[in-house]
């Protein structure tokens, strides 16, 4: 175990700024301040040291601005963006209220123009032959309605056998 | 509204505990208020710290909007990451830190020293001190102030850190070992060194200001 009186400035000097911060315990305190009284190049490497402390004054105090503190729960509250979040009843009146007029318009215009295309539609393009019709809705048996088509083909064979004469 | 939230400026009631617990206990109820969605609460919490982290960050900055904004950025972040504090250490030191580590995120983003991202101070040498010195008595405290940002701004974040947490805010050892998550010895030694390289820095750049090199 090392003689307490065997502390040397070498021993002394890193204790030095911890001495001048507080944050030596008495029994590491106790031995260098001994020294200090009998070391006056110690005594000086202290001075030096709580010299340049000097220079660390305090500066002018920023004064918190006025509202700082409710303006950041705010922001925290309504999730870091910086901006006022809009409710969705805010959204529809805002956003959509100037286009639905529009909107319903247009959706009016087109359904009564697929309604006209359409009519024109059926009256063009369904098939037709003769009297059976692709959209006759009248209620035939199997019978009559190859009964018909016999007879459109046989009438269709003497057109055709008549041409080919 | 929370029962601190309605309560905490009669704070001072609290005489049969020491204040330090006291302030922790608040600070507990506070932060669990603001997590049950009381921004009443966070914004007591906020109040109570303001006034320290501006004074913090004007070590490192003395542009007060910026000092405004780095704040409002630290306090922001804690809020987000307010669930993942366990009351391990206090809410101070807890700000504190995530307010340290903003300042200098918003530091490097600026850009300062080049020096800083190719210097590694902690495997450097430990410089000779240099001869003593103080501020010339002829210095006013503004001046004085101003030479020590100046140089402080120099230095690389780790020593720069301590220099403000010691120098400045005059926080113990512990503390300052707690906030950025090193060992008191290491603390020590950062000290020591950050204190050389202050004085090398300040001799090499305000010769004038210095004894001897006046002449």
């Amino acid at each position: 175990m090392k003689d307490p009186n065997d502390f040397t400035c070498n021993d002394a000097r890193p204790l030095v700024p911890l001495y001048l911060d507080g944050e030596l315990t008495a029994d590491r305190a106790s031995p260098l301040r001994r020294h200090l009284m009998d070391c006056s190049s110690c005594r000086t490497a202290t001075q030096v040291h709580k010299a340049q402390q000097g220079w660390f004054v305090p500066t002018p105090e920023i004064k918190v601005p006025t509202g700082f503190a409710s303006r950041v729960a705010r922001r925290a509250f309504q999730g870091d963006t910086g901006e006022q979040p809009l409710p969705d009843a805010v959204l529809t009146d805002a956003v959509l209220a100037p286009v639905l007029p529009f909107v319903l318009k247009m959706t009016a215009a087109a359904a009564g123009l697929l309604l006209v295309l359409s009519g024109v539609l059926r009256s063009v393009d369904v098939p037709t032959g003769g009297e059976l019709r692709a959209d006759d809705a009248s209620t035939i048996t199997l019978d009559d309605a190859l009964e018909r088509l016999e007879s459109l083909n046989a009438d269709e064979s003497r057109g055709a056998g008549g041409k080919g004469r | 509204m929370g029962a601190l939230a309605m309560t905490t400026h009669s704070s001072h009631d609290h005489g049969d505990l020491p204040p330090r617990t006291a302030q922790a206990r608040e600070d507990a109820l506070l932060v669990e208020e603001t997590l049950a969605g009381n921004q009443l609460s966070f914004q007591l919490l906020v109040e109570r710290y303001s006034d320290r982290l501006f004074a913090l960050a004007r070590h490192y900055t003395q542009n007060p909007v910026e000092i405004e904004d780095v704040i409002q950025e630290s306090f922001l972040k804690a809020f987000r990451r307010l669930d993942t504090f366990h009351h391990q250490s206090s809410f101070y030191t807890w700000i504190y830190r995530i307010a340290t580590n903003t300042i200098l995120d918003f530091l490097k983003r600026r850009g300062r020293s080049p020096i800083q991202t190719v210097e590694d101070p902690e495997i450097l040498a430990r410089p000779e001190p240099t001869d003593g010195f103080a501020p010339g008595a002829n210095l006013e405290r503004e001046e004085i102030a101003e030479v020590t940002h100046k140089v402080l701004a120099e230095l690389p974040d780790i020593f720069r850190t301590v220099l403000v947490m010691r120098e400045f805010e005059e926080r113990p050892y512990q503390e300052i070992a707690d906030v950025l998550g090193i060992s008191i010895g290491t603390v020590e030694s950062r000290l020591f060194r950050a204190r050389a390289r202050f004085k090398e820095r300040l001799m090499k750049d305000y010769p004038e200001f210095t004894p001897g090199g006046q002449d």
